[in-house]
């Protein structure tokens, strides 16, 4: 599929809430440095998905690998950075001690969390706020915070459950620049949207819905194949015609 | 007032009450509970205290007074010899002893008053009224019933009292003051640690934590370090406080009642890490101070004597951490044990297990939560 090597490979995932079937043997394979976005609307298994890219699911079929380590495994997650959907931060902390906390528990040492703390709050805009208390911001610069604390630790796989929620237009256009250097310079990121303008900057995307992966491919790719022009109606056109 | 708005509020209300199975169980199944334990603590089927009985009489009153002691329902009499009467006071078995000295009838025919010993164990004034009640009602029915064959009146009862510990220069305070340190310590860091780390499971910070390298016990031995740093502080304001502000009595080591404070913080901040699983708000962790916290005070032997609890509570108190603590200080305040009393020793040993199984239990908590 890539000629890059493997950064995450999932192989038949399947999980079930109940009688709810969250992931049914979803496959996918996301090569190093790449951004792979996943489409897909509300309650699709993006979420289920993500989190079971760090452990916090356990899957009831199927494996997941992640950086060359079949999961379980603990010491993987150092490199791996995990941004959830809801920006879940110490609302008492300043926006500094939450980053550094999180550099610290990717074991980065004092000195080295530090500057890292610099660095990330640096790309995501708010040096200028890093002595706030993190209740006193806003939706949108929390979500900030949360996407620096993701980030700190310079994680080779970073996981962003629709990172861009509440962010400005401009920001977002920022950000997603500063997504593509990354990945540029090695980090593979894997992002859920459902934010089409996002979805046009992945190098590819996967469609889940229902739990299943639908398509995948380009932009480019998916459109051709529902014979569309818009990656909107792409998305409707596949999904009609899978269900 | 509008009543349709405010009967949209009290609809809501219902509902949500309906959605919330847990506080209606709160409601409803707590009063029982509490009530029934009251209950069960005031009287209604406790067991009695029990009380060593010695007659050196060489009449015939201390005989009829030593056998109608044992029909009393006020204590639980048995009959024994000195050096075994001061035994069991000793290894706290009973709660006192009665001795019937050999003048008693003597005493009682001459018209004289009667002065029984009566060696308390000290440290639990809520055991020595049953022994004084019962001794005086069977001093008049025992020598009512002697009046028509040996002439002896009804005499005056005036008892000589000897503490094993305390005695009567302590007021309420003295008993209370250990016991009530421990409570205070336990309840206050329970509450903080509970609702700290509801806080870190309904923020996202604990799925965070889940998603980062570090490992269950990092958690659990992070949370035990801080709260500890804070509760060693608070535990120092409380004993200064205790001893040299309010001047409560203290017979034992200053550093041992600090110990055993800092013992029952462990178990405090590890049980709130544990219950906070069984809540998902706040709201929820505020309810398990009444269904958590309040039996165990009313069973840890603080107001109410473990050994005056009907049997099968006295089993339940036995499993509660708070009742070891208490015990531990008031070995500690009252008896002035060191680390070379027995009893002393096993309160510390059951304080260190539970504080060792609700380690384990908290961190075993975090496996099962993260889905």
């Amino acid at each position: 599929m890539t000629t890059q090597p493997v950064a995450v490979s999932v192989d038949g995932l399947t999980k079930a809430f109940g009688s709810i079937r969250a992931l049914d043997g979803v496959s996918l394979t996301v090569g190093a440095g790449e951004i792979y976005g996943l489409l897909g609307p509300n309650g699709a298994g993006k979420t289920t998905l993500i989190r079971s890219l760090v452990g916090l699911v356990t899957a009831d079929a199927g494996t997941v690998t992640v950086l060359g380590r079949r999961l379980p495994d603990r010491a993987v997650l150092a490199d791996v950075g995990y941004m959830p959907q809801a920006p879940a931060l110490y609302a008492d902390l300043t926006v500094e001690e939450n980053v550094r906390f999180f550099a610290s528990v990717h074991d980065l040492d004092r000195h080295a969390g530090a500057q890292s703390a610099v660095d990330a709050l640096e790309f995501v805009d708010l040096s200028s706020r890093r002595h706030s208390v993190v209740a006193t911001l806003s939706g949108g610069m929390r979500q900030r915070v949360s996407l620096a604390c993701a980030l700190v630790h310079r994680p080779r796989l970073l996981l962003l459950d629709e990172p861009t929620v509440g962010v400005d237009p401009q920001l977002r256009a920022e950000l997603w620049q500063r997504f593509t250097t990354m990945s540029g310079e090695g980090t593979t990121i894997i992002v859920s949207s459902h934010v089409m303008d996002e979805a046009e900057r992945c190098g590819r995307l996967g469609l889940v819905r229902f739990g299943r992966m639908l398509a995948e491919g380009t932009s480019a790719e998916l459109r051709r194949l529902a014979g569309v022009e818009r990656l909107e109606d792409a998305f409707l056109v596949l999904s009609e015609s899978s269900s | 007032m509008n009543g349709r708005r405010a009967g949209a509020i009290s609809l809501r209300i219902l509902q949500q009450f309906r959605h919330d199975r847990r506080t209606l169980m709160l409601l409803f199944v707590a009063p029982i509970i509490l009530l029934g334990l009251f209950y069960f603590l005031t009287g209604g089927g406790s067991s009695l205290p029990a009380v060593d009985v010695v007659n050196l009489d060489r009449g015939p009153l201390g005989a009829v007074l030593a056998a109608d002691l044992g029909q009393s329902t006020e204590i639980s009499v048995t009959r024994t010899t000195p050096s075994r009467a001061a035994g069991d006071l000793s290894a706290d078995t009973v709660a006192a002893y009665v001795v019937l000295p050999p003048d008693l009838s003597a005493r009682a025919l001459s018209g004289d008053v009667i002065a029984p010993t009566i060696h308390l164990e000290g440290t639990q004034p809520a055991l020595t009224q049953p022994v004084l009640l019962a001794l005086d009602q069977s001093v008049t029915r025992a020598s009512r019933s002697l009046a028509a064959t040996e002439g002896v009146r009804v005499p005056v009862l005036e008892p000589s009292l000897d503490y094993l510990h305390g005695g009567p220069g302590l007021d309420t305070l003295d008993y209370f003051g250990g016991a009530f340190i421990g409570l205070i310590v336990f309840l206050l860091v329970f509450v903080v640690t509970i609702i700290a780390f509801l806080r870190e499971r309904s923020q996202g910070t604990l799925e965070r934590l889940m998603a980062s390298p570090l490992r269950r016990a990092d958690i659990v031995v992070g949370y035990i370090g801080g709260f500890m740093v804070v509760a060693a502080v608070q535990a120092a304001e409380v004993v200064v406080f205790t001893l040299y502000a309010l001047h409560v009595h203290n017979q034992g080591d200053v550093a041992l009642i600090v110990l055993l404070t800092l013992l029952m913080t462990l178990v405090a901040v590890n049980l709130g890490i544990f219950l906070s699983m069984f809540a998902t708000t706040e709201f929820q962790a505020v309810q398990f101070i009444p269904l958590a916290i309040v039996p165990q005070v009313l069973l840890s032997g603080i107001v109410f004597p473990v050994a005056t609890e009907p049997g099968w509570l006295q089993v339940v108190s036995r499993l509660l951490p708070l009742t070891y603590g208490v015990d531990g200080l008031r070995d500690v305040m009252l008896k002035g044990n060191g680390l070379t009393s027995g009893p002393l020793l096993v309160d510390i040993a059951v304080v260190v297990a539970f504080a060792v199984a609700l380690i384990g239990a908290a961190t075993a908590t975090l496996r099962r939560s993260a889905s």
